[in-house]
């Protein structure tokens, strides 16, 4: 089940497109896996990975980054990864076409919101089992989604605070352990030599 | 780039920030003494640092400095017009901060030399003057103002430098005593008022006076000088009788020399004798034409330049700030008498070139002026003074002066007066305290004393004026005045605030605001900029009425909290300048919208979504609505607002739910009938709210199948609440717009009815019952609705009895609206179908805002109780409001809870933030500006009458709900005993044989009474109970231009429309017919009248009216052969054929939904509809209007 696509600028973190959720009927909450997705565009960078998955409980992020713009998508933890990222590819080779020259100048939030009505009409494509055999992109397994890296969303939200926190503790850290490495040295050349 | 802290993740839909409970302020701002005293330092820094350096090298300083350009833009409104309204307002370079400054003072001047006229009036209203002539006000303002701070410190000076001001402007004429001088001018020379000329004033004024000329800075640093010297001797003469003037003068004169040197003295006072008798020679007595006004001004500001370089002794705390700074500037340049002599003579000189030349004449070259002044003298103090804008300022006044001179760029200037303070603080203080405060003085050119003019109503026969009654004008300074937000959005009860509850107790007045608030604006400036600046503790947006302390940060005007003024704040897109934050859009526009950023969603925005619900039980099908609607929605399917993504949906009932999948695919449209109403579900939830561009055609034929589809239906219940709840099952994922189209009472399923009327007890006198719902489903459903972001709007088409009282619940608490066509028939009544037919093509063209919140707030002190209109209050000062339409009207009760002491002005702001159907999320923000006067004359003299009645009238309307409908009228008859017996008390020389009202109340009795005879409020005279619903519905949710006429419809005779004063709209001439009130004394049988009470015009032909008028209008020969039914006017080719149409096109053009047209024959059965809204009349169950008089006043003397 397809929950949540969101697109936004890496730069700036700048929401550009989004498929409205579905899912108030079934009672589920988004609004957290929405905030997190929020978060996350502003996390990332030019460094991030270009695809990742994100653990969040019983849900995965799954996003793409190409050409400076992340596909995001919220699945249920079970939908197959192949299909999350062959319908993130979907997304990007459409809204590139369509957009991709006009991302860099937009200022306002979700200037590109119409491209919900295709993210609405991908993403029944891919919910749909019948209609998915038809895929071409899935059946030819253009991609190796096994070896994208898997991380935990919450971990991800806080690793820059830490990172920062950490780096203090880190030079400090290597003082430390210099001033000592050479008795440990010498300890553990010793106890190796016993 | 900018990282966005998570702690801006804004609640649902809630605007981000802490809720108006937070607004506490930090204790150092409480107190504006503590205030002024702390910033006063920092203004003594500033000329020690800057006085030297011009302010174009400052600006060049900033320039130069790395900067990067912010993504933020103007959006330039697209019109030709709005481009030059954009231009007038933001279309100015750096401007030379001097020049701006000035021109307050030139306005002032005219107010004040306007006032002059009327002195002699002002006798009886010198009571109301002592607010403003406490000696201890003044010594606090004039210090005040000598720091420099503009906008607050305007405020404060306002009033100071009012009196100060007006004085000194007096010296021409006489002592022009009251602040309300100006007011005076209105009954002699209306033409002088702008306000008269064009109803906005707050945007024409600038127009109306095209070449203002601004005094140079030196003016204005005399003024702020004798600010306080001036304020005791001003005031002293102000009772005296005009006849005295020159004596006065004299004696003004006199006082005003103490603190100067004896030569100049003398040369002085015999100068102004002279000037005084030219003056007065030229236009004191005279016509007061426009011509009049602009020379005025003009005159106005010299002679306060001269009044002003006298110092007085008692000129305390200003007189010694002024002295530092004087101290400063001394060694650059000096004014000995001499020279002051040779000022006065060239201003003199100059003054009589000015009364040469007409009013439309450019500026005298100010060029002469200036140059005798910057001679040396040490001693004295203003000297100095003056020369220091001579010194710096004047090459910089140049442009200025261009601008005065072309009129585009004239009503730019005063607007940016009230920042101009801003950049000049650290040079000038002194001048920016002036430009601000000047105009609190005054300029009023709204009518404070007329308003105060008692006015004997029962003697006074005809109290309707002719023409339209319009919003008066607060009273502030110029510069506030033309920046405060226009009256057709934002209005409030009193314009003058008064300072505690207590004052509000006492005059008997309602205190309120009534607002419309996404009102179809033609300009509108739209911002889009990374920050929205707010205030950080009470979120307050930035608005033109807050303080700049310095460049970096800037007060709010409600919690008086200091913010700093963001790097981005500092550019200004449109001059595309930087360091001047005061004239960004968002400070100079009080009606602005910004284009919000996404921490103000927490959704991605969401699609523009209709769903139609449909009644097709017989009893709809008989009626034949279907018709219409699937026709019209035919014609409009392209010009329903939304984007690509608008979806669209379909359902029907009677006594089962119909849905209609339109799938993109489909070959036709499928029916899919759901008859298990008591747990209803949606068949296929994905096909039945469609795209509306991928499933045109299937919609297409949908519509043109769905009247014919159940012609031959038997089905005549109707499960309206089964609907209702698939509807809300359809809507909640994405929210949108509900419109439900129903015929009869629900008679299956939840929320079912059962009739409450009984028709033997519509004309009873005594209660009126089932106002209130008899169920609360509707409500309920509403609530969740409102929820879900979904508004339902409730077409009740009916006619029978229909419990409007209950199903107008689902529009009520879900924001919706409501319309209502009794006795609806699409052949047989077809005034009634054309009208559905015209409301829908609005209603579904028009602008729509969806999940919207809206918050209103206010300086703290006051607070709001109660809120009137569609909505669901989500906490206590945050409206729901699912949908949003330029329609809707809304008003809220307000309270003084801490009194208002400290303030001069209250400032409320209506925040709206809603989704486009562009899916722009968007925040419309208005703000409105208002005094606080501290004496009950003040607080009469700025009653809104228009806004009151409209406010009485929501709060009539949830009395007769909550307790009965003779409870709201007593309440209603009290309000009008209430205000003016506690009005007569103020009045000392109050005779107990007259009902006295203040003129600014003097259509008080003649509103309520009319309101009595409303269909809403009504007894005795035969009312359906869904029709008095439904006005109290109307009186709940419309704005009140539509609300006014509503209430008091607008009586005009057309049998004899000339040209004269007629106005020109879009090519065509526009006739302008005198007002006649509402009594039949006035229908003559030679005339033809037409009466506009807002949803329908009435023609009334008299019998004897002129066959050429029946000829050339009718279009038929004689009156026998008028048509019993007729509702349209044929297009004659003839004169008065045009000019009839015309002046109906335009009132008809003024409205978003248009009215049915009915043409009445006298003694044609339809003329009780005509003559029940002639309200002056007495009826078989109601008063006259002369015999409520005579009950007010019977009430008032018990």
């Amino acid at each position: 089940m397809v929950l949540l696509t969101m697109i936004a600028r890496v730069a700036d973190g700048l929401p550009l497109a989004a498929s409205m959720q579905e899912d108030e009927q079934s009672g589920r909450d988004l609004q957290q896996y929405q905030s997190q997705a929020k978060q996350l565009f502003r996390k990332l960078n030019e460094q991030s990975p270009t695809r990742c998955t994100l653990e969040a409980g019983a849900m995965t992020f799954h996003y793409i980054i190409e050409q400076g713009v992340c596909y995001l998508v919220l699945c249920e933890a079970a939908f197959p990864k192949k299909l999350a990222f062959a319908y993130l590819e979907d997304l990007h080779s459409e809204f590139d076409e369509q957009h991709g020259k006009k991302v860099p100048t937009v200022s306002r939030p979700y200037s590109f919101i119409e491209f919900d009505t295709f993210i609405q009409k991908t993403k029944k494509l891919y919910i749909d089992s019948r209609a998915r055999r038809n895929l071409g992109s899935i059946n030819t397994e253009l991609q190796d989604v096994q070896r994208i890296m898997v991380a935990n969303i919450e971990e991800v939200l806080q690793r820059g605070e830490a990172l920062s926190g950490s780096a203090e503790i880190d030079t400090l850290n290597q003082k430390k352990y210099s001033s000592e490495s050479p008795t440990f040295n010498k300890q553990h050349f010793l106890s190796y030599l016993g | 780039m900018l990282k966005h802290s998570l702690t801006h993740l804004c609640k649902y839909l809630s605007f981000p920030g802490p809720a108006q409970s937070q607004m506490q302020v930090p204790s150092g701002y409480g107190l504006h003494h503590q205030n002024y005293i702390a910033s006063s330092g920092h203004y003594s820094q500033g000329p020690g640092k800057m006085t030297s350096l011009p302010l174009d090298s400052q600006c060049d300083d900033y320039y130069s400095g790395l900067y990067a350009v912010p993504t933020q833009n103007v959006m330039p409104p697209s019109t030709a017009n709005q481009q030059a309204g954009a231009q007038q307002i933001y279309g100015r370079g750096p401007p030379a901060p001097h020049l701006v400054g000035s021109t307050p003072g030139s306005f002032q001047g005219a107010a004040s030399s306007a006032s002059h006229l009327h002195t002699s009036a002002s006798q009886p209203y010198s009571s109301f003057v002592n607010h403003y002539s406490s000696p201890a006000t003044y010594s606090a303002n004039s210090s005040i103002a000598s720091q420099g701070f503009p906008s607050t410190c305007g405020h404060y000076a306002t009033s100071a430098v009012s009196n100060a001001a007006y004085p000194s402007v007096s010296y021409p004429s006489l002592p022009a005593g009251d602040p309300y001088g100006q007011m005076f001018t209105s009954p002699n020379a209306p033409t002088v008022r702008p306000v008269k000329d064009h109803p906005f004033s707050g945007q024409n004024t600038a127009i109306g006076h095209p070449l203002p000329l601004p005094p140079p800075p030196s003016q204005q640093h005399h003024q702020q000088q004798s600010l306080s010297g001036y304020n005791t001797s001003s005031w002293s003469p102000s009772g005296l009788p005009p006849t005295n003037d020159i004596l006065i003068i004299n004696l003004l004169i006199l006082i005003c020399m103490l603190g100067c040197p004896l030569q100049c003295q003398s040369s002085f006072s015999l100068l102004m004798q002279c000037q005084n008798f030219i003056s007065r020679l030229s236009y004191w007595f005279d016509s007061c034409v426009c011509a009049f006004h602009f020379t005025g001004m003009q005159y106005g500001e010299y002679v306060n330049n001269q009044a002003s370089s006298a110092p007085t002794p008692l000129s305390s705390a200003s007189d010694d700030e002024e002295e530092e700074e004087e101290d400063e500037e001394a060694g650059l340049s000096q004014v000995s008498e001499e020279s002051r002599f040779l000022v006065i003579n060239t201003i003199f000189l100059l003054l009589l070139d000015v009364l040469s030349s007409s009013a439309s004449s450019p500026a005298p070259d100010p060029a002469p002026e200036p140059d005798p002044a910057p001679v040396p003298a040490p001693a004295t103090p203003q000297p100095s003074k003056m020369a220091k804008p001579f010194g710096y300022g004047y090459p910089a006044l140049q442009p200025g002066y261009q601008n005065a001179t072309t009129p585009l760029h004239s009503g730019v200037q005063p607007s940016g007066s009230v920042y101009s303070g801003f950049q000049q603080c650290p040079q000038y203080p002194g001048v920016s305290q002036l430009s601000s405060s000047l105009g609190g003085l005054s300029l009023q050119s709204s009518p404070q004393p007329e308003s105060l003019r008692p006015v004997n109503l029962t003697q006074e026969r005809n109290i309707l004026p002719t023409a339209p009654v319009w919003a008066p004008v607060p009273n502030l300074n110029l510069d506030l005045k033309k920046l405060n937000c226009s009256p057709d959005s934002f209005r409030c009860t009193l314009t003058n605030i008064p300072q505690t509850q207590a004052l509000l107790n006492k005059a008997k007045l309602p205190l309120g605001l009534l607002l419309h608030p996404f009102r179809d604006l033609t300009q509108l400036p739209v911002i889009t900029s990374n920050t929205i600046v707010r205030c950080r503790s009470c979120r307050t947006y930035i608005n033109p009425f807050v303080s700049f302390i310095d460049q970096r940060r800037w007060k709010c005007n409600l919690c008086y909290r200091v913010n700093d003024v963001p790097e981005e704040f500092m550019y200004n897109p449109l001059t595309r300048s930087y360091g001047e934050p005061h004239k960004r859009p968002e400070v100079q526009n009080s009606t602005v919208e910004f284009i919000a950023s996404s921490d103000y969603m927490l959704r991605p925005p969401q699609p523009a979504v209709y769903l139609f619900v449909l009644d097709v039980s017989h009893n709809a099908v008989e009626a034949g609505y279907l018709t219409i609607l699937c026709q019209s929605l035919l014609e409009n399917l392209d010009k329903l607002p939304g984007d690509s993504r608008t979806r669209i949906g379909f359902v029907t009932f009677d006594s089962t739910i119909h849905f209609y999948n339109l799938q993109e695919g489909l070959s036709q449209p499928q029916m899919l009938i759901v008859s298990d109403i008591d747990d209803v579900f949606l068949p296929t939830p994905d096909s039945l709210l469609v795209n509306l561009y991928e499933s045109k055609e299937l919609i297409r034929d949908l519509l043109n199948a769905l009247p014919n589809m159940f012609t031959n239906t038997r089905e005549t219940h109707s499960a309206l609440g089964p609907a209702l709840q698939a509807a809300f099952k359809l809507m909640s994922p994405t929210g949108g717009r509900v419109s439900v189209f129903q015929t009869q009472l629900p008679s299956l399923g939840a929320g079912l009815l059962q009739s409450r009327e009984d028709p033997n007890q519509r004309s009873s006198t005594k209660v009126v019952q089932h106002l209130g719902p008899a169920t609360d489903f509707y409500k309920k459903l509403a609530l969740d609705c409102s929820g879900q972001q979904t508004a339902v709007d409730l077409f009740l088409l009916s006619s029978q009895y229909s419990d409007l009282a209950s199903l107008a619940c689902m529009s009520k608490y879900s924001a919706g609206c409501i319309y209502y066509y009794p006795s609806f028939h699409c052949i047989h009544n077809p005034s009634q179908a054309e009208k559905l037919q015209k409301d829908l093509k609005r209603y579904l063209t028009r602008k729509i805002g969806f999940e919207a919140v809206m918050r209103i707030r206010c300086t703290k002190g006051l607070s709001m109780h109660t809120f009137h209109g569609n909505f669901f209050v989500r906490s206590t000062d945050l409206l729901s409001l699912a949908n949003i339409n330029p329609d809707a009207g809304f008003a809220v009760q307000l309270s003084i809870e801490e009194s208002l002491t400290d303030t001069s002005l209250v400032c409320f702001q209506t925040a709206l933030l809603y989704t486009s159907s562009k899916g722009e999320r968007r925040i419309r923000v208005h703000t409105l500006c208002l005094p606080v006067v501290s004496s009950l004359a003040d607080v009469y003299a700025g009653v809104d009458v228009q806004a009151a009645i409209c406010l009485l009238a929501n709060m009539a309307v949830d009395r007769s709900v909550s307790s009965s409908l003779s409870d709201a009228r007593d309440a209603l008859v009290n309000a009008v005993v209430d205000s003016l017996s506690a009005y007569g008390s103020t009045i000392s020389n109050f005779q107990h044989s007259a009902l006295i009202a203040p003129n600014s109340l003097k259509l008080f009795p003649l509103y309520v009474l009319a309101l009595l005879k409303q269909k809403a409020f009504r007894t005795g005279t035969s009312t359906r109970l869904d029709d008095r619903v439904y006005a109290m519905c109307q009186i709940k949710s419309q704005p009140l231009v539509h609300l006014m006429k509503m209430i008091h419809p607008n009586l005009y005779r057309i049998d004899r429309l000339t040209d004269e004063g007629a106005i020109h709209v879009n090519d065509r001439v526009v006739p302008q017919p005198p007002l006649q009130k509402l009594s039949a004394e006035k229908l003559t049988r030679e005339g033809a009248f037409l009466m506009d009470c807002g949803s329908v015009f009435y023609i009334w032909i008299g019998k004897g009216c002129e066959n050429n008028f029946i000829e050339d209008v009718l279009g038929c020969p004689n009156f026998a052969s008028i048509p019993q039914k007729m509702t349209h006017l044929p297009e004659l080719d003839t004169l008065s054929s045009e000019r009839t149409r015309s002046f109906i096109t335009w009132l008809r053009d003024s409205r978003p939904l248009s009215p049915v047209l009915h043409v009445v024959k006298d003694e044609s059965p339809a003329k009780t509809e005509f003559f029940q809204h002639l309200i002056e009349d007495r009826t078989e169950a109601a008063f006259s209007y002369y015999e409520f008089l005579l009950h007010i006043q019977q009430q008032i003397c018990k």
